[in-house]
């Protein structure tokens, strides 16, 4: 038996694979923010801002939720680029970040939609937000799982479950800048629940792609 | 102690600077400081040795994923308890898939070899020489199916009533069975 192991670490040490060092997963983070910010600005330009940003952006609640969304995104990339590592880069405390991210975008959530006195008009179009959600969140998807596969998460669910929520976090945020809508009840019902479902796509898409 | 962990973490970035007499020493200690590890959890020699392999093939492709700035034990551990648990989780899949269904061997077991239990038909005689109350209440009980609680609704008793009553019936039976 000892034979065996000796057998097998002789050929271990004999395989010349070389493999680059995986970056630090802040820097891998990084990475992701600076790219989806490139890639979102690139997607407004193609697709055009909201023509009545000038005045939206005066309501605070807006921008506040805004931040919110955006801080959802940091942390879920933080955290995914966290469980790529089998031992969390022994920063195990960090990976929770999108816990009290999730709470505070709740809470703004709850005080945005109290703001709404005089409730906004529901927009006529429902289930088309989700899909342009889904189509702008498609690359940022692609890109997150492609990097996270070069890793060896040992959280391979969570990892996948939460670099979805990255990734449709980015697409949020682009409908939000884009689509001319200040209904929180529409908000919460075709964006952001959807992203939480995408999330839970993503816990069972992590097992098929980032299992190893 | 702490020498051990330097020495271990000195040799990954030996290793990972392509020292392949350091890898093989880092293997060689992992291994060593992992076995006691997996004997606490597995009773068979042969599934350590297995799972053992799988685990030190596990870190060489995980390699990439570790730098020196970090101990290097607690993310080899990480690596063996995913591959453990792992290992635990296809075994018992496997006994749950080969595993047969009693029903499938029933016709084929032996018969009873001990005595059948006593049932309300067997001592029917006796049961009717109780008090009609007591009578009543096992024969609803225990012919009927019904529970105290619903013996009691429909005799205008209290549950507990009928409990006290079943089992002063229990004891009168048991006398009258074993004289």
């Amino acid at each position: 038996m000892m034979d065996t192991i000796e057998q097998l670490i002789k050929t271990l040490t004999e395989d010349d694979t070389k493999l680059r060092p995986a970056p630090h997963p802040f820097m891998q983070s990084l990475k992701w923010i600076v790219a989806a910010a490139a890639y979102l600005a690139i997607a407004l330009v193609f697709s055009g801002l909201r023509p009545d940003i000038m005045h939206v952006i005066e309501n605070k609640w807006f921008i506040v939720e805004l931040v919110a969304l955006f801080g959802i995104f940091v942390a879920t990339s933080v955290s995914s680029s966290l469980l790529a590592f089998p031992d969390l880069h022994q920063k195990r405390i960090i990976t929770f970040a999108p816990i009290p991210m999730f709470a505070l975008f709740l809470l703004v959530i709850f005080f945005a939609w109290s703001a709404d006195n005089l409730p906004a008009f529901l927009p006529e179009h429902t289930y088309e937000c989700t899909y342009c959600i889904m189509i702008v969140s498609l690359l940022p998807a692609i890109w997150t799982f492609y990097s996270l596969r070069k890793y060896a998460s040992i959280h391979y669910r969570l990892a996948g479950g939460l670099a979805l929520l990255s990734a449709s976090s980015i697409g949020a945020l682009w409908l939000r800048l884009y689509e001319v809508n200040d209904s929180i009840i529409h908000v919460v019902e075709w964006h952001y629940l959807p992203m939480l479902v995408v999330g839970f796509i993503g816990l069972w898409l992590g097992e098929i792609i980032l299992k190893w | 102690m702490a020498k051990i962990t330097k020495t271990l973490e000195t040799l990954m970035r030996q290793a990972l600077d392509g020292d392949k007499c350091a890898y093989a020493d880092l293997l060689r200690e992992t291994a060593h400081f992992l076995r006691p590890f997996l004997k606490q959890k597995l009773s068979s020699k042969h599934d350590v040795e297995d799972l053992l392999q799988e685990i030190l093939l596990s870190i060489h492709k995980a390699r990439h994923t570790y730098n020196d700035l970090r101990p290097y034990k607690p993310w080899a551990y990480a690596i063996a308890k995913f591959r453990l648990l792992d290992y635990l989780r296809t075994r018992y899949a496997d006994h749950l898939r080969f595993a047969i269904e009693v029903s499938e061997v029933e016709n084929t077991l032996h018969e009873d070899v001990t005595e059948p239990r006593i049932s309300y038909e067997s001592i029917n005689g006796e049961i009717f020489k109780l008090p009609e109350k007591q009578a009543l209440i096992l024969q609803m009980m225990h012919q009927e199916g019904y529970t105290a609680k619903e013996v009691a609704e429909k005799i205008s008793m209290t549950e507990t009533a009928v409990k006290v009553a079943a089992h002063r019936a229990y004891k009168t039976l048991k006398r009258h069975l074993e004289e």
